[in-house]
């Protein structure tokens, strides 16, 4: 049971740090940065509840403004560059930020042992959950929890005007600026949003997993970050959940029979599902196509009840 | 008495410093072929191949299985990577930017992204994940000029890729193909207009830039003495930054860019050792973003 709880945390941190990066592609960028935002939350959470004792709560939110402040600094350089130089300067910013945390050390002496985080072994000994009685059980509650929230929060956003300015700078940011919309501003919030959530997710992952280290920030979760919602699709928040319970939970758990060749299907799934499906899993059509089943069903259920009731 | 530095070491210093980078800048043109390839496609196509390096690692790996029974010259090893790397361009080019339709970067992005997972694992299956051994050239060649040493095989790697370059150029600039695809790269309905047909074009390119990428990874197996899968995340990054630095779409620039990348990533490696080398790297590049965002030879603006 315990695996399948840890399968249902990995899919819950992975869909924050995927809906981070959701956040950044609806305004056309493409960042490789957010694996670099999700380590700096997940390396402040971690040293808050560790070496200064912070509760929980606080720590997190410490870690999602960390996320933000950094992706804010990051953001203004950013709109120097477009579309491809975006995605190389993001990757080197992602990769500058793991190497900053491989040479990181900070350690704290508590009674005989140092803690803290220790350069290329990482950080270790984040006891915040086990120390004040957190079952595994009670972490997936908190981890759903603080997922839904943040998908309920981008959810509404999309339907509000905020979304369409955000879509509408990502399809045509000559059109967009020409009505008035503010580039800059729209992108770098943009940005900043998707550092908050990418912070938030690592503060969330530096407690569940216990030992973070900078192997694990590097470029491949970089990649999966972005490959959630383009896979998912763009048009609403679900894809990106859909991809990363197909990607996580099919593809690397539920094929772990296959062996070493589970590897091999990942990339050549991800081939295929890009010339197959270019837009991804959930787009535009087949959202819409959805939204009329919804409708009818519930037009139907509608027709029903005054059947039944005249 | 008193406070005196003894000279000898400060000159040891320096002789070891510019060995650091005289060495690096040979092996920088491994970053200028890889750079030259990025750079290509995404002239031509607008799309970056984000699986290129790890192509040009698999071709050198290629080249390696194919003769894996014949004991074959070096000469011929590196030939065989070259081909293998001009037959994988293309196959890359069929599954990964053939079918997927021009208005969807994202997912080209995404489809070079699987393809280089997938040539990672392949190689990893195909080697069981142990690094292979790659003939040098010239390796136990030392020449010494004074107090510095010039490596035979680092040497001969500059040289190979001098020439990669020279040929290159001459490709683009002196052929009807580099012609087509210098058309294509500027404008590609009018191309289409005049006759010239994009698939074949794009087919081309890729193979080129293939063969530029196999000639790359037999290079860097030549120069390091060995082949891994670990190689083809960190060349990924090298040659985009150089990419980045030299300029998107100009050639002269990934060119200088990967001389200068290479003598700088040694340089650094020489002040402040191994573990900080990449990061000192990254903020060249940042600084390049922020101060000339077009890169050394910035192309002029087109139409977008």
């Amino acid at each position: 049971m315990d695996f399948y709880l840890g399968l249902i945390q990995i899919i819950g941190v992975h869909t924050l740090i995927g809906l981070s990066a959701y956040c950044v592609l609806l305004t056309g960028q493409v960042s490789l940065a957010q694996a670099g935002f999700f380590a700096i939350g997940a390396y402040v959470a971690g040293m808050l509840t560790v070496l200064w004792s912070w509760p929980l709560i606080p720590a997190l939110a410490m870690a999602a403004l960390a996320g933000g402040v950094v992706a804010c600094a990051v953001g203004f350089p950013a709109l120097r560059v477009k579309g491809l130089m975006l995605v190389v300067a993001t990757l080197a910013f992602g990769e500058a930020v793991r190497l900053f945390f491989f040479n990181f050390t900070y350690q704290m002496a508590r009674g005989e042992i140092r803690i803290g985080p220790h350069g290329g072994e990482g950080f270790k000994q984040i006891r915040y959950f086990p120390e004040n009685g957190w079952t595994t059980f009670d972490v997936v509650i908190f981890i759903w929890v603080v997922v839904v929230l943040v998908m309920a929060a981008l959810w509404w956003m999309d339907r509000s005007r905020t979304g369409a300015v955000l879509r509408a700078v990502g399809e045509d940011e000559l059109a967009a600026q020409s009505i008035g919309i503010n580039i800059t501003a729209v992108k770098v919030s943009a940005m900043t949003i998707g550092g908050v959530i990418a912070g938030l997710g690592g503060g969330i992952f530096a407690h569940y997993t216990t030992h973070i280290e900078h192997v694990q920030f590097g470029v491949v979760l970089a990649t999966f970050a972005i490959a959630y919602p383009i896979l998912g699709g763009l048009s609403n928040v679900f894809g990106t959940l859909i991809a990363v319970i197909f990607i996580q939970g099919f593809l690397i758990e539920g094929l772990r029979f296959m062996g070493d060749w589970r590897n091999l299907l990942f990339g050549g799934l991800i081939l295929l599902a890009m010339n197959v499906r270019p837009r991804g899993l959930l787009d535009a059509g087949t959202t819409l196509a959805l939204k009329r089943l919804i409708d009818r069903a519930r037009s139907g259920v509608a027709r029903m009840k005054e059947r039944t009731s005249a | 008495m008193g406070k005196r530095r003894v000279p000898d070491v400060d000159l040891l210093d320096l002789i070891d410093a510019v060995q650091s980078v005289a060495d690096g800048m040979l092996f920088g043109t491994t970053y200028a072929l890889l750079g030259i390839g990025f750079t290509l496609v995404f002239g031509v196509m607008h799309k970056i191949n984000l699986s290129y390096a790890a192509a040009s690692i698999g071709a050198a790996y290629a080249s390696l299985l194919i003769l894996a029974g014949v004991k074959a010259p070096a000469p011929v090893v590196f030939l065989m990577a070259a081909v293998a790397g001009g037959v994988i361009g293309a196959v890359v080019y069929l599954v990964a930017f053939k079918f997927i339709p021009l208005a969807n970067p994202l997912a080209t992005l995404m489809s070079t992204v699987g393809l280089l997972l997938l040539i990672d694992e392949i190689i990893v299956h195909a080697t069981a994940g142990v690094p292979l051994n790659y003939p040098a050239l010239f390796s136990d060649v030392l020449i010494r000029m004074g107090p510095f040493s010039l490596r035979g095989d680092l040497m001969f790697v500059f040289l190979l890729g001098c020439l990669c370059m020279a040929g290159l150029l001459y490709l683009l600039y002196r052929t009807r193909l580099g012609l087509a695809t210098r058309a294509v790269s500027q404008q590609p309905v009018a191309a289409q207009l005049c006759g010239i047909g994009i698939t074949n074009v794009n087919v081309q390119t890729f193979v080129i830039t293939g063969v530029v990428g196999g000639i790359a990874g037999a290079m860097t197996g030549a120069a390091i003495g060995m082949l891994s899968p670990l190689l083809s995340l960190p060349l990924t990054v090298k040659g985009l930054i150089v990419t980045v630095i030299g300029g998107l779409g100009s050639i002269p620039g990934a060119i200088v860019a990967g001389l200068l990348v290479g003598g700088l990533e040694n340089a650094f490696q020489f002040l402040r050792g191994v573990s900080e080398r990449d990061l000192y790297i990254m903020l060249l590049l940042f600084a390049f973003l922020v101060f000339r965002p077009g890169g050394i030879f910035a192309t002029a603006p087109g139409r977008e």
